[in-house]
């Protein structure tokens, strides 16, 4: 019941999605923000899953997005790869270096796992901007400043012309949130929640710890460098000024106001976190400290997201059992 | 079936479980008791590969010593926790699910998972989280999923505390059940020495991780130096 409610509403916000630039299509600035909407909550889904199913605090959900967006653009421009082939093996290679993360964090637990992983994140900048990163193809300090634009089947789709490149994320966007459906209603979903809630009692019933934790290391960091890979096809251009903070906290902001653990709360909530983001814009410097103080509300007044208040909207209106069943032997 | 081989668990200083040797039998009911903190849980840690240890531990005839815990349940050990341990974000039948598609060897059999969910008394409330549940069906639930990997033996750990007398009934007619109508081992930690010497058919007393004695339940129940290990010196 919980899954079909949760394709249910899956279906109904992107239908909705889908029907945006009938209202805004002529807007490419609109059409810009619906874009990176769709970017976010996939790589905001992508960080759901493995911390709020898996229970693992990987704070490397930002780094692997990185890792996508330059691999793509490397490898498109480099080995001449086209760019629908390149964003995949993006996604390879930050699968990769998701399960090389995760084996050093299967011993760890808790905030020991967000230290390592987000060193990944420290890391990646120094890298990218040094004379490995150079070697590589990523333009050091300066970036990447003409990436190839997405083409397929000889139609390339350019940031001039949204409306092909919202349609194509969009449906990238479906995809991967259908993946995350499945996987949570499937018995790996089963595995990542009894791992999260009692890891030791679920390695006793015959669950991999092991196995498990490295599955949706590589599954979530798959995805997240493959919408990196998509990014970087889109926006044309790449610099590590992705792996400041403002990256971060978004996606971050976007996983409270949803619900962390409460897919698809980061879809809604990537959808609402940019929109209040936009409409602060008129704020300046102030609107990181309104966006701040909204976050410390909404987490003391909704703790589990918009998702956990449908949730409970929803059981408000289911009839009550009563508490002296639960008592019977 | 089960043979232990001085099986010794050190935690820096502390030896918990020291040079420990004993042997199950198929089909047997077998006892350990000892005072808190005597090494029996830890001894259960051991034998479930969540711990490592010296020594070596034989089921049916292989050494399972150094396997990781998710390859023992999956030869056929299952366990449950002193305290009760359930995952919460799941309901009743979805964790006993967790047990059978993981644990069982026979792969996952949705009969079978409601056949165990009927057998632990859940039926009506198996769509519950089992967050919501009180002690004594979390108890029900962690042998269901226990049984749900169709284990050759099951180790109970103090199922019994917490539960008034009625309760221990019901969990004492279910074990005998789980022994002899599906004809599992049963190795049980319990502090009651009543449901003790009724349920088991040996019994093994351990102090500081060492063996005190072993044997038949009413005669090591009677033994000076197990009274004296529970109660201190004996003044009859």
């Amino acid at each position: 019941m919980e899954h079909k409610r949760t394709a249910i509403i899956l279906a109904v916000i992107w239908s909705i999605v889908a029907i945006l630039p009938l209202f805004f299509g002529s807007t490419n600035f609109i059409m810009h923000i619906l874009i990176i909407c769709l970017i976010w909550s996939v790589v905001a889904s992508c960080w759901d899953l493995i911390m709020g199913f898996a229970g693992i605090f990987s704070f490397g959900q930002v780094a692997f997005f990185v890792i996508g967006a330059y691999s793509s653009a490397i490898i498109s421009a480099r080995a001449g790869i086209p760019p629908i082939f390149a964003v995949f093996m993006a996604g390879i290679i930050s699968g990769l270096l998701g399960v090389l993360v995760g084996i050093p964090c299967l011993k760890l637990k808790g905030a020991y796992i967000a230290l390592v992983t987000f060193a990944v994140h420290m890391i990646l900048e120094p890298m990218l901007k040094g004379d490995i990163g150079r070697f590589i193809g990523t333009g050091g300090s300066r970036g990447i400043l003409t990436i190839e634009p997405m083409n397929i089947f000889g139609y390339a789709f350019t940031n001039s012309h949204p409306i092909p490149y919202f349609y194509l994320i969009l449906f990238v966007a479906v995809i991967c949130s259908a993946i995350i459906w499945l996987v949570i209603r499937s018995h790996w979903g089963a595995a990542f929640l009894a791992l999260k809630d009692a890891e030791d009692f679920a390695t006793c019933l015959g669950v991999s710890a092991f196995k498990y934790k490295l599955m949706v290391f590589a599954l979530t960091s798959f995805l997240t460098g493959m919408i990196g890979g998509f990014y970087a096809h889109y926006v044309g251009m790449l610099s590590t000024r992705m792996l400041g903070i403002d990256l971060f906290v978004t996606l971050m902001v976007i996983l409270v106001i949803g619900g962390v653990g409460k897919f698809p709360g980061a879809v809604i909530g990537a959808f609402i976190t940019v929109a209040i983001n936009e409409m602060l814009s008129p704020l300046g410097s102030y609107r990181p400290i309104i966006l701040g103080a909204m976050v410390v509300i909404l987490v003391l007044l909704l703790p589990d997201g918009i998702i956990g208040l449908i949730q409970k909207l929803v059981a408000k209106r289911e009839p009550m059992v009563s508490p002296l069943r639960n008592n019977q032997p | 079936m089960l043979k232990l081989r001085n099986v010794t668990k050190k935690f820096g200083e502390l030896t918990a479980v020291n040079n420990l040797s004993f042997e199950v039998s198929q089909g047997q009911v077998f006892g350990i008791a000892g005072p808190n903190g005597a090494g029996k849980s830890t001894l259960y840690n051991l034998i479930s590969g969540l711990y490592s240890f010296e020594g070596s531990i034989l089921f049916n005839n292989k050494d399972i010593s150094g396997l990781q815990p998710h390859k023992i349940a999956k030869l056929g050990i299952s366990r449950t926790f002193q305290i009760p341990q359930t995952f919460p974000s799941l309901t009743i039948e979805k964790s006993i699910g967790v047990g059978n598609y993981f644990g069982s060897r026979d792969g996952f059999e949705p009969s079978y998972v409601d056949r165990i969910i009927d057998f632990v008394n859940l039926t009506d409330k198996r769509k519950k989280l089992t967050g919501q549940l009180n002690l004594l069906d979390k108890k029900m639930l962690m042998i269901g999923a226990a049984l749900a990997t169709k284990p050759a033996i099951l180790m109970l750990d103090e199922p019994m505390a917490g539960s008034n007398a009625k309760e221990i009934k019901s969990l004492m007619e279910l074990i005998k059940r789980i022994n002899q109508d599906m004809g599992i081992t049963i190795i049980i930690i319990e502090h009651f020495m009543k449901v003790l010497t009724e349920l088991t058919e040996r019994l093994l007393i351990i102090e500081t991780g060492t063996e005190i004695c072993c044997g038949d339940p009413v005669e090591v129940t009677s033994d000076p130096r197990v009274i004296e290990c529970y109660l201190g010196d004996s003044h009859d």
